[in-house]
């Protein structure tokens, strides 16, 4: 597929005081409360405070000893880093459902290059959107995204957005956004750099457009003027270095009421597998692995896989292995909140094709021209009978194909 | 219950009824070995509700009674024991194990969640064949059948006994085995076999040796080894109609030596992904020769070739190796024949000599389907 690049493609995703939001979704009593975690003895040091914390003047790294002189009543809670890093995972897995151009920068912060899909997904806003609902409903935290067209734009964003909110700031806006910033918010401009800018009279980002890149130099030496000029500037041109595996794709759908039908449960899963198998082809590969995803109302998250024989990217063989694997991930009525279908193991799906002695070709045929139908006019334009009317569920919190090696990106 | 036994005997018992000791966790019962001392002998059996397994060993019996052991454990404390008579004595739950100076005080499962261990019924005239033959036939072609059991039916062997005639047949729907068996029993009957049953079937026949009776039942078939018995439920479903895939004729045919290919299969299909078993060997036939390549720019290429002898024009075809070498493995004899129209079209590899050396007569065919590039 192509398609144009959007101007503001990059988004930076920072989780809200992450581990406080942790330990406040998993422990009700702490919300709202201010909220500490760190270390308790005596050298323990603040790993993360809540808002509410915060307020006090509690900040992160600060000698816990130090944080409790400020505000004597914060809960302390000892960090389960066991516990952040599960979270963490399922974060990584949200982001890189949308883009397999993700750059980890830490358990609950990413950049992601979503321009490979907005012809997918819709605008990179749209995108951020849609990420920060699915963060909130499907771990039940707070996240805070900018959206920009580079990195240095998209995490100045993000920081201005924080907390739980959302920036995106047009490509054209860029100067003028930057221009009432002051040298400190630029990246890189340390506490030394800054002094030494302060000390001629150069405090915001306009100061440092002013002067010219041989002043700069002098001042702070060559490397740092280039980067500070360019960053002035708004200009960033490193790219969203995603450590790529292309370990398959996945489509999944989160419901905003809990399904507990076997039925709904089914053809749900029907409609997943129909788009894994059309996103397969479209990528021209077969899977050979197929993966369940069952996500109870209590975040309880059961994957089950099963690897056939012979690679597929036709529906019906991979609802067959989905409706197999079903009962072993759930049974009714357990309250379903998240399902998905994954595929992995990928080949190319010219690679060879293992002719089967009952397979009607007929079928193939029927899916071939489905796809062309529906990439023609769109997914509503054709569909199973078994889930005509439900194409567009009412029931439908978020749904997302995840592209990680898809090369309609 | 209470006896005493000897070890080596008791052990391998115990390890023969574990076997079919149930997995699941939805009916904990299964994963009991049922013990049973009545007359002079210990009767020992499971179930996985699909088969049954029941054998006999003879003990100094003290006391007749009942008892449903934990399998896993069981078979743990078996394999453990020095070599010692074994003495055994269970209450109302606990079942005491002595063996030398060790001592052992397992817990028993509640007996009455345990269901009636399958036997086969007296009325049935079984056939009886010899347990090599049996196992070597059962081995030609269940590799065929399914393992995912996605299709049922096809995880099947398909069995059909005639007073004359053994049929055997099993697919996966890219290979399809079938072998017709000449006999004379006193037997009448179609049924779909799990492949596991057969398997199990096929390891005690190879172990034992002897006999087997076969006794075909409505709705069960039993295996009869003399002391020891295994009975599997049958697969529910219609087996395909293979018989109508077997092509008529051929427009191509290679004869070639079974080993020989097989070898050099194997050797060039390394450079196939390891983790796709799928990447497909390529068969190029002329006259005289058959060149076997596989692998990819990727990963990288091997070829060898090898002496076979083509009637028909020259032929390129491709299969999975594994599909391919199981079935000129099955196949038996020191030269096999394969038969072709085109590389779409099903290949079928057959048998084409009589170095196969059971005195009874044996057809055999390997329908194989072919890899599209």
């Amino acid at each position: 597929m192509t398609g144009t690049r959007p101007a503001e493609p990059i988004l930076h995703v920072d989780m809200d005081a992450f581990y406080a939001a942790v330990e406040a979704r998993d422990d009700p009593r702490l919300r709202r409360r201010p909220v500490v975690v760190g270390g308790t003895g005596g050298r323990g040091v603040v790993a993360s405070a809540s808002y509410a914390a915060r307020r006090f003047g509690i900040t992160s790294a600060m000698p816990m000893a130090q944080a409790l002189r400020r505000c004597p009543s914060a809960v302390v809670v000892e960090p389960r880093f066991d516990a952040y890093r599960a979270v963490s995972a399922d974060l990584h897995d949200i982001f890189r459902s949308v883009t397999p151009l993700v750059e980890p920068l830490a358990l609950d912060e990413a950049f992601l290059d979503v321009g490979g899909s907005v012809r997918l997904l819709g605008a990179p806003v749209d995108i951020a959107v849609d990420l920060r609902a699915r963060i909130a409903a499907e771990l039940g935290l707070p996240a805070s995204v900018g959206v920009a067209s580079n990195k240095f734009l998209a995490k100045l964003c993000s920081r201005k957005a924080k907390p739980d909110g959302l920036l995106h700031l047009p490509a054209d806006r860029a100067e003028a956004f930057l221009a009432g910033l002051s040298v400190g918010e630029l990246w890189g401009v340390g506490q030394q750099t800054g002094q030494r800018l302060a000390d001629v009279g150069v405090r915001t980002v306009a100061d440092v457009r002013a002067i010219d890149v041989a002043a700069l130099t002098r001042l702070v030496g060559a490397a740092a003027a280039h980067k500070l000029h360019a960053l002035a500037r708004g200009r960033d041109d490193r790219c969203v270095d995603a450590a790529v595996d292309a370990k398959g794709l996945s489509a999944e759908q989160t419901f905003s009421t809990d399904l507990v039908r076997a039925d709904e449960v089914r053809d749900t899963l029907l409609a997943l597998c129909d788009r894994v198998a059309r996103r397969l082809r479209a990528a021209g590969v077969r899977a050979r692995t197929l993966t369940i995803k069952v996500r109870d109302r209590d975040f309880t998250t059961r994957t089950r896989a099963r690897t056939v024989a012979v690679a597929t990217n036709e529906t019906p063989v991979i609802q067959a292995v989905v409706d197999e694997l079903l009962p072993t991930a759930w049974s009714p009525p357990t309250p379903v909140r998240l399902l998905g279908v994954g595929a992995s193991q990928l080949i190319p799906a010219d690679a060879g094709v293992q002719l089967d002695m009952f397979a009607s070709p007929r079928w193939q045929d029927v899916e071939r021209v489905a796809d062309r139908v529906r990439d023609q006019f769109g997914d509503a334009a054709m569909t199973r009978g078994v889930l005509l009317g439900r194409d567009r569920p009412v029931n439908r919190a978020s749904s997302h194909d995840d592209l990680s090696s898809a090369p309609d990106g | 219950m209470k006896f005493r036994a000897e070890r080596t005997e008791f052990a391998e018992a115990a390890t023969w009824v574990l076997r079919t000791v149930g997995a699941r966790a939805t009916l904990p019962a299964l994963s009991g070995v049922r013990m049973e001392v009545a007359g002079d002998r210990l009767l020992l059996g499971s179930t996985d509700l699909e088969i049954s397994s029941t054998l006999s060993i003879p003990v100094q019996a003290h006391r007749d009674g009942v008892a449903l052991v934990p399998g896993r454990l069981l078979g743990d404390v078996v394999r453990s024991l020095p070599n010692a008579a074994v003495s055994a004595d269970a209450d109302a739950d606990r079942l005491h194990l002595e063996c030398g100076n060790a001592r052992f005080d397992l817990r028993l499962m509640p007996l009455e969640d345990f269901p009636s261990l399958a036997a086969a019924s007296d009325d049935a005239t079984p056939a009886v064949m010899k347990a090599d033959e049996f196992a070597a036939r059962v081995a030609q072609v269940a590799r065929a059948a399914s393992t995912d059991d996605a299709r049922p039916v096809l995880t099947g062997v398909y069995v059909e006994a005639t007073a004359d005639e053994l049929v055997l047949a099993a697919t996966d729907s890219y290979r399809l085995a079938v072998l017709t068996l000449g006999w004379q029993q006193d037997v009448e009957g179609t049924v779909l076999l799990p492949r596991r049953a057969l398997d199990e079937a096929r390891r005690s026949a190879e172990q034992l040796g002897s006999e087997v009776r076969i006794a075909f039942e409505d709705s069960q078939v039993g295996f009869d080894f003399g002391d020891r018995q295994l009975v599997t439920r049958l697969i529910e479903g219609s087996f395909p109609p293979f018989r109508q895939l077997i092509p008529s004729g051929y427009e191509r045919r290679l004869e070639v030596d079974r080993a020989d290919l097989i070898e050099v299969v194997r050797r060039v299909s390394v450079v196939g992904d390891a983790n796709t078993t799928a990447t497909p060997v390529t068969l190029h036939l002329s006259a005289d020769t058959v060149r076997v390549t596989a692998g990819s720019g990727e990963i990288g290429e091997a070829e060898e070739s090898l002496p076979g002898v083509l009637e028909g024009d020259d032929l390129q075809i491709a299969f999975n190796p594994r599909y391919l070498t199981d079935g000129l493995d099955a196949t038996g004899t020191q030269q096999v024949a394969l038969e072709f129209r085109d590389d779409l079209k099903p290949a079928v590899i057959r048998p084409t000599d009589e170095t196969d050396d059971s005195e009874t007569p044996v057809d055999f065919l390997y329908l194989l389907m072919p890899v599209r590039l």
